[in-house]
Parts: structure tokens; C-alpha cells; sequence
């Protein structure tokens, strides 16, 4: 028997969707019947979404804990940076749509290889950029400035890399999402305090919006949220 | 002002006009857009059409990018870097550049071609490192070290699955290899002079081999059951083919890659360094320290987070010259490869060859070491403590050669300094078994594989040696019969002391009869506590529950707690 599903809002780019007796996220396919990670696909109303799984991606993790503005639309441009093999870029992708665009900075060729096999060969709204993001005056393919810059780079100076990056590609007022990796920045420090030191090396140029805990999707990671003041 | 600028289509030539304004003189688009984009970007070349038409225009040039500049400057070319924010205006209307320069028709190819460009050189970048010979090292060690592990646990099950056949067989062959050739030969009954002198045995196993097979304990083996253990006997001899065609494979691959850090480090750690490093460009890039403590990361991050000692060596426990050497010079042997392996690494990546001295320097380094602490060396505060120890030790009449050190220091030695593997003595055990393969392997030196076994294990040994050495006892007089007696302990001035009879006998010395032992109050937990009195549960459960708390404390939170951030 068909399990019964229900859309329980759409007012944003995401959807919650009724699947196994849970509510999820999902996006909806931008590539019909194209599967990235071997995540569920659901068919609804002959719309077709894709199953976001927090313990996947950050971005969903974010939202599971209540993430309060999220700035993905349709037509936004983003600057990824630590895409890896693609699964939150993906969806990502699915957002933004057709019109919108995805830079996408990978450094580490065995992840990318996946990254450009299973994501960019498909979904033309992303441009794959194999870089390190320490250097961003060498991207290829980047035009303009973008909206929203994503990070999730496993660097103990990973918030100086976001600054340099934003400082040169983020749009006034944009938005900067930033996954703090306290274990990549120092295991000697308790979480909380790194936390509070990196989103103080943001204060300068950013307003920070939120800060959220990823537990228990990510043990040890924060998701700080903040705009940029001019 | 001429302006030259590279764009991921080509490059653009402009010049200002009265009116200040960038007007395209000329573009040079590239036929091989990602080839051509790259050699610009390696500072390799540019096209040479495009040099020649500047240099014929003798004026000064800005550009937008810095190893174009370069690459300008090397061909005598007069030019200089742009402005920041001269750079980012171009940046930010990139897509029009591409269409003014004529390598775009509309904004939409110029964005279409952006990202075909994109992805093409991302593919190229993907790639060239999958391209890198040091990449099929990494692949053929962790493939060997597999093939270890699975051949290692095939085999135990062979001797096990065939020992219900022949379990006599199990004790006497140690090679895995005649096992599974005996195997092959099939039933015990049917086993030969002729199989046994095919499998290689010398003619003292072979006599014992004959005499056992005939009254043999195992039962019988029906014609299937035997046909399919044969298929499995097959299957290792087949892989200790394949495993020794890796190792001289891997030895080659070495040679040619990677010659200073083969001989540094041997071929195989070597290769497993370059492993967890990632690529040999990434190791040269490491420092020695670094090195030193590669695939010992949990001791070394709990190190850093506790305060606690530092793991002395990583990966670097298996090279030979660390394993073999006594305790206390081990880290410092660690530290001299450590130094020597990062500027082998640094010459393999260029390719300079084989570099001889550097074999001869850490010799002589590890030559230094062995005579300046052939004694193990405690640190300076303690040598006092140390000293009293030895005389106390003397005075009491004990073994001379007694530990050769204070108690307290040996005790720290062996709780915080071992192996400085990662998961302790569990990874140890992964690692003894694979030495065991590897013992089953070399079916000649049988002997040389023991002794290795035994230095590798640091902890397994010392527990041995503890076992064979007498342990220390003191003589004193019985305060209670005055017979002469020798105690486990050092006798202490302000308790009394007894010989075994009376100690044994007089049942108040005891423990279980001690007075304070045995809780008058036994039922007190029962009872209603009183108003601000509160009852300590005094068990050894509960102290030890106690003192785990603390050290939750202390150390960091239970589990159970990770969601109080």
C-alpha cells in the first residue's frame, strides 16, 4: 500500500515532507530521477524530491535546529567552499535551480573526482573549482560577486580563509554560513570557547545572526550565520 | 596605460584613450583553452604571438595577474601588476570581457563557456594527480597490508577446518605455506615421503611427520568437505603469490619514486609513511616532528589535550632500527629517521636521485646514540630520588641488577611511554598478528621472526622479563616468633612484621578479620538517614565509582553528558 505523504510546508526553497512515518526535508529534483548519494527519492503530486539527511549535510542539520533565515532561493548565486563529494552542494543546486549558480571549491582531488562524476556532470548550475581556498585569487570561472558564501573547510585557520574569500567575492549585505569545525581548529580547547573565538574574529565585518549547535547531526561542529555590514 | 588581461578564454590587450576610457586594441583567444590557461598559470609560457605583438608595441604594460607578470617580465616585456581593485572590477564583469574580446557571442555562451572551461580544467587537475606514481605506491601498500590481514585470518581458519582432520599437524608446521601444501596433497592417509619432501620440510620433520600421520587423533574427512578445504588451501597459496609479486613490485615502484626514502626507511614504511601522508608531495612538505608521531594521532591530540607525554614514535615503531633498539633510546632513534626521512623526502619530489650520504649521517647519528644512552637516562630532577633508591635497594639485600632504576620511574615509564600506537595494546595485537603473517611468510627464518616478535612488543616483552626475574625480597626477623623470614615488601619501621607461618596463622593480621575492616553499622544504609547526615557507601564499587567521577571531572565529560553544550 502507497504510504500516505503529506507536504507539510513549502513556503520556503525546502519542503518537509511526510516519508517512514518522519518528518524530513527534501528539496525538490532539480534532475528528475538523478540520485547523488543514494538518498531517498519521493514522488508527490508528480513533483519529485530528494531526501535531505542532516547527518549528511550541515545545511540540513542547521535547519533541523532551527536555523531562522535561510537566503537560498531561487536565482541566488553561492560560493561554496569544501564542497567535497557534493551532497549539501547538491542540494544546494536543487534550491537555487536553473538561474541560479554554484561555485563550487573543492581542494582534494579524490573527493572532487565524485564531485564532478556524480554532481557537476548533471546539474549545470554548478561550476566545480578545483582549488585550495587559501588562494582565492586563482578560482577559474568566477564572475561577479555572489550572495551567499557556504564554508565548511576543515582548516585550523579556516575563519581567516572565509574572511579573505568574502572580503573579496561576497556582495554587500550578504550572507556568510559558516560551519566551525572545533576539533579541525584546536583539540586543546574546549568547543564552546572556540566557538566564541572564531564568531568574535567575524564581529568586525559581519553581523552575526545565529549560532547553532549541530549536535547531535555533528558532534563538535557550529554553524555560525552572519551577514555582511556594508 | 595598455593593459593586458588573462581571462580563462584568452587574453585581452586595451589601451587607454583620451577620454580615459579601456578600449580592446587586440585579443588573443586560446585555441586550447585549459592547456594554455595552465602554462600561463605555471608560469610555463605564453603564447608566443601575443609576446611578440607586445613587445613590438614598446610601452609600458599592467596586468591583471600575477604569473602572467612573470612570465611578461622574464621576456623583457615592461609590465606591472594592476591595482586590487582594478583586478576586482574586472572580476566582477568578467562575462562582458569575454564577449567584448570576442570569445563569447552573448552572455549566456559567455557563461556556458565559463563553466565548460571550468570543469574541463578541474577534470584536467583531477586528473594529473590521479596520474602521480606516488598515488599507485599508496594503493600497493595498503593493498599488501590487506592481503596480510585476509591471508592471515584464511589461514586460521585452513589449520582449524583441516585440524579436525589432522590436528596433529597444527603444533608442528609453522608455515602456512606447507600447510596448505600438505592440504593439497589431500587425505592424512595419503600423504607421502614424497609429498612432504615436495613441500620442502628437512628430513628430522619428516621422520616426526610419518610417525604422527599414522596415529593421528583427527577424524575422517568425506571427498567433499575435502575438495572445498582444498579450494581454500589453493586460494592462499595463491595470494602468498600475489602478495610476494606486491612486495618486489612495491620495492621497483620505490626505487624509482621515492630511492632516498626506500633506503631511509625501508620499502615498506616507507610506503606506509607516504600513505598516511597522503602523497609524497604532502610528506615533503611535513616537518621532521610531524613525521616522527605520523599514525599515532590519538596519543599525540590526548597528549596535547591531557598534558600527558607525547607518543616518541608512530608509524616509525616498525622500521627496524626503532623496534630492535632498547626502550629509552627509542624516541630519540625516532626523532633522528624522523629528520633524515623529511629531507629524503624533500629530494625524491625533485627527483635528485639517490643521495647516499644521508644513510651514512643517520647511521653514525644512531651509532651516537646507542653509546651515549646505553644506560636508560631519567630526567634530571628525579636523578637524586633515583640514586637513593638504588642505595635503599642495596641495603636491603636484594638482586643487584634489580630494575637498575627507582621504582616511581619505572612505574611512569611503563604506564605513559609504551608503543605510542593509537588504539594501545589493540592495535598492538592487529599489528603482533600481522607479524605473525608475515612470520608465516618467511618460511626460512623462523627464528629471526621470534626474535623480532618479541622487540616489537615492548610491553608483551617487559611483562615477560617481569615474570622470569625473581621478584625482589627483603630480609627482616618476625616481630612475633623471631624467626628469620623474607618479605615481598620493604619492612617498615611503624608496622609490625611477620614470617609466613605467623602471618598466615595469626588470623587478626589478616585482612578480613581487621577491625576497621567489617562496618559495626552494617545496616545503616537501611535505615532512614538523619536530618544532614549523609551515609557514604564504602564498598570498593562505590569508591571506585567515586573516583571514576573525579576523573570525568578532571578529564572531560562522560558520555552520557555530551549534550550539556
Amino acid at each position: 500500500m502507497e504510504e500516505k505523504r503529506v507536504t507539510v510546508n513549502d513556503d520556503k526553497s525546502f519542503s518537509w515532507i511526510r516519508s517512514e512515518g518522519e518528518k524530513r526535508i527534501a528539496t525538490q529534483n532539480l534532475i528528475p530521477g538523478n540520485q547523488v548519494y543514494k538518498e531517498k527519492l519521493v514522488k508527490q503530486k508528480g513533483v519529485e524530491y530528494r531526501i535531505w539527511d542532516p547527518f549528511r549535510s550541515k545545511l540540513a542539520a542547521a535547519i533541523m535546529n532551527g536555523l531562522v533565515d535561510f537566503p537560498f532561493v531561487p536565482k541566488s548565486s553561492v560560493l561554496y567552499l569544501g564542497a567535497s563529494t557534493g551532497t549539501t552542494v547538491s542540494h544546494v543546486s536543487d534550491i537555487v535551480g536553473q538561474s541560479g549558480i554554484i561555485f563550487a571549491v573543492e581542494h582534494a582531488s579524490r573527493v572532487a573526482r565524485d564531485l564532478l562524476d556524480r554532481v557537476t556532470k548533471y546539474r549545470s548550475n554548478i561550476t566545480p573549482i578545483i582549488q585550495d581556498a587559501r588562494r582565492p585569487k586563482e578560482y577559474f570561472g568566477v564572475y561577479g560577486k555572489v550572495d551567499i558564501i557556504y564554508v565548511d573547510i576543515a582548516q585550523p585557520d579556516q575563519t581567516e580563509i572565509t574572511i579573505a574569500n568574502c572580503q573579496r567575492y561576497l556582495k554587500s549585505k550578504g550572507f556568510l554560513f559558516l560551519v566551525i569545525k572545533t576539533r579541525s581548529i584546536d583539540v586543546t580547547k574546549p568547543p564552546k570557547e572556540i566557538v566564541r573565538l572564531e564568531t568574535n574574529k567575524l564581529k568586525n565585518d559581519f553581523d552575526i545572526l545565529q549560532i547553532i549547535d549541530l549536535y547531535p547531526y555533528d558532534k563538535d561542529h557550529a554553524m555560525a550565520i552572519s551577514k555582511l555590514k556594508k | 596605460m595598455h593593459s593586458v588581461i588573462l581571462t580563462e578564454l584568452g587574453i585581452i590587450i586595451t589601451s587607454n584613450d583620451d577620454n580615459g576610457e579601456d578600449k580592446i586594441i587586440k585579443s588573443f583567444p586560446f585555441s586550447d583553452a585549459t592547456g594554455q590557461y595552465l602554462a600561463v598559470k605555471n608560469k610555463e609560457g605564453a603564447p608566443n604571438e601575443m609576446i611578440r605583438y607586445l613587445k613590438e608595441m614598446q610601452v609600458g604594460f599592467l596586468t591583471n595577474d600575477e604569473s602572467l607578470l612573470e612570465i611578461l617580465k622574464k621576456k623583457d616585456v615592461d609590465s606591472q601588476i594592476m591595482e586590487e581593485s582594478q583586478i576586482e572590477q574586472i572580476q566582477s564583469v568578467k562575462p562582458q570581457w569575454l564577449i567584448d574580446g570576442g570569445f563569447a557571442v552573448d552572455q549566456q555562451d559567455a557563461l556556458s563557456k565559463l563553466r565548460e572551461f571550468a570543469v574541463s580544467l578541474s577534470s584536467t587537475k583531477v586528473t594529473q594527480v590521479s596520474e602521480s606514481p606516488d598515488q599507485h605506491i599508496i594503493q600497493a601498500i595498503k593493498s599488501l597490508d590487506e592481503i596480510d590481514k585476509i591471508a592471515n585470518a584464511q589461514s586460521s581458519r585452513l589449520r582449524e577446518w583441516y585440524g579436525l582432520h589432522f590436528p596433529e599437524l597444527e603444533n608442528l608446521i609453522d608455515s602456512i605455506n606447507g600447510y596448505a601444501q600438505i592440504v593439497i596433497a589431500g587425505k592424512r592417509e595419503n600423504l607421502t615421503k614424497q609429498t612432504f619432501e615436495d613441500a620442502g620440510f628437512p628430513e628430522s620433520k619428516i621422520q616426526m611427520l610419518i610417525l604422527i600421520q599414522e596415529k593421528s587423533k583427527g577424524g575422517d574427512i568425506s571427498e567433499e568437505n575435502l575438495l572445498i578445504v582444498q579450494e581454500l588451501a589453493k586460494q592462499i597459496l595463491e595470494m602468498h603469490n600475489v602478495r610476494k609479486n606486491l612486495e618486489e613490485h612495491l620495492k621497483k615502484q620505490m626505487k624509482a619514486i621515492a630511492p632516498n626514502l626506500a633506503v631511509i626507511l625501508g620499502d615498506a614504511v616507507g610506503a606506509r609513511l607516504l600513505a598516511k601522508a597522503g602523497s609524497l608531495k604532502k610528506l615533503a612538505a611535513m616537518p621532521a616532528s610531524t613525521i616522527q608521531v605520523l599514525g599515532a594521532e590519538k596519543a599525540l591530540f590526548r597528549a596535547l589535550k591531557t598534558g600527558s607525554q607525547p607518543p616518541k614514535h608512530g608509524l616509525l615503531f616498525q622500521h627496524a632500527m626503532v623496534h630492535s633498539a632498547p626502550r629509552w633510546q627509542r624516541g630519540k632513534i625516532a626523532r633522528a629517521i624522523a629528520a633524515k626521512a623529511a629531507i629524503a623526502a624533500r629530494v625524491d619530489i625533485y627527483g635528485a636521485g639517490l643521495n647516499e650520504t644521508l644513510l651514512e649521517k643517520l647511521n653514525v647519528r644512531i651509532d651516537e646514540i646507542s653509546k651515549k644512552y646505553s644506560e636508560p637516562v631519567y630526567k634530571e630532577d628525579n636523578r637524586d630520588k633515583v640514586e637513593q633508591q638504588k642505595q635503599r635497594m642495596h641495603r636491603y639485600n636484594t638482586d643487584d641488577d634489580y630494575y637498575g632504576g627507582g621504582g616511581d620511574n619505572r612505574r611512569k615509564h611503563q604506564k605513559d611511554r609504551h608503543t605510542g600506537y593509537d588504539d594501545g595494546p589493540k592495535k598492538a595485537k592487529r599489528y603482533r598478528d600481522d607479524a605473525y603473517s608475515r612470520g608465516n611468510y618467511n618460511d626460512d627464518d623462523d627464528d629471526d621472526d621470534d626474535d623480532e616478535l618479541q622487540s616489537r612488543w615492548p610491553q608483551q616483552q617487559r611483562r615477560r622479563q617481569q615474570q622470569q626475574r625473581r621478584r625482589p625480597m627483603f630480609n627482616a626477623v618476625c616481630d612475633q616468633c623471631g624467626a628469620d623470614c623474607e618479605l615481598p615488601f620493604r619492612p617498615n619501621q611503624n608496622k609490625p612484621v611477620y614470617c609466613d607461618n605467623c602471618f598466615n596463622n595469626d588470623g587478626k593480621n589478616s585482612r578480613r578479620y581487621k577491625d576497621d575492616y567489617y562496618n559495626d553499622d552494617d545496616d545503616a544504609r537501611d535505615r532512614p538517614r538523619e536530618r544532614g547526615k549523609k551515609i557514604r557507601n564504602n564498598t570498593t564499587a562505590a569508591k571506585n565509582n567515586r573516583k571514576k567521577g573525579k576523573m570525568r571531572q578532571r578529564f572531560g565529560r562522560k558520555k552520557s553528558n555530551s549534550k550539556r553544550r
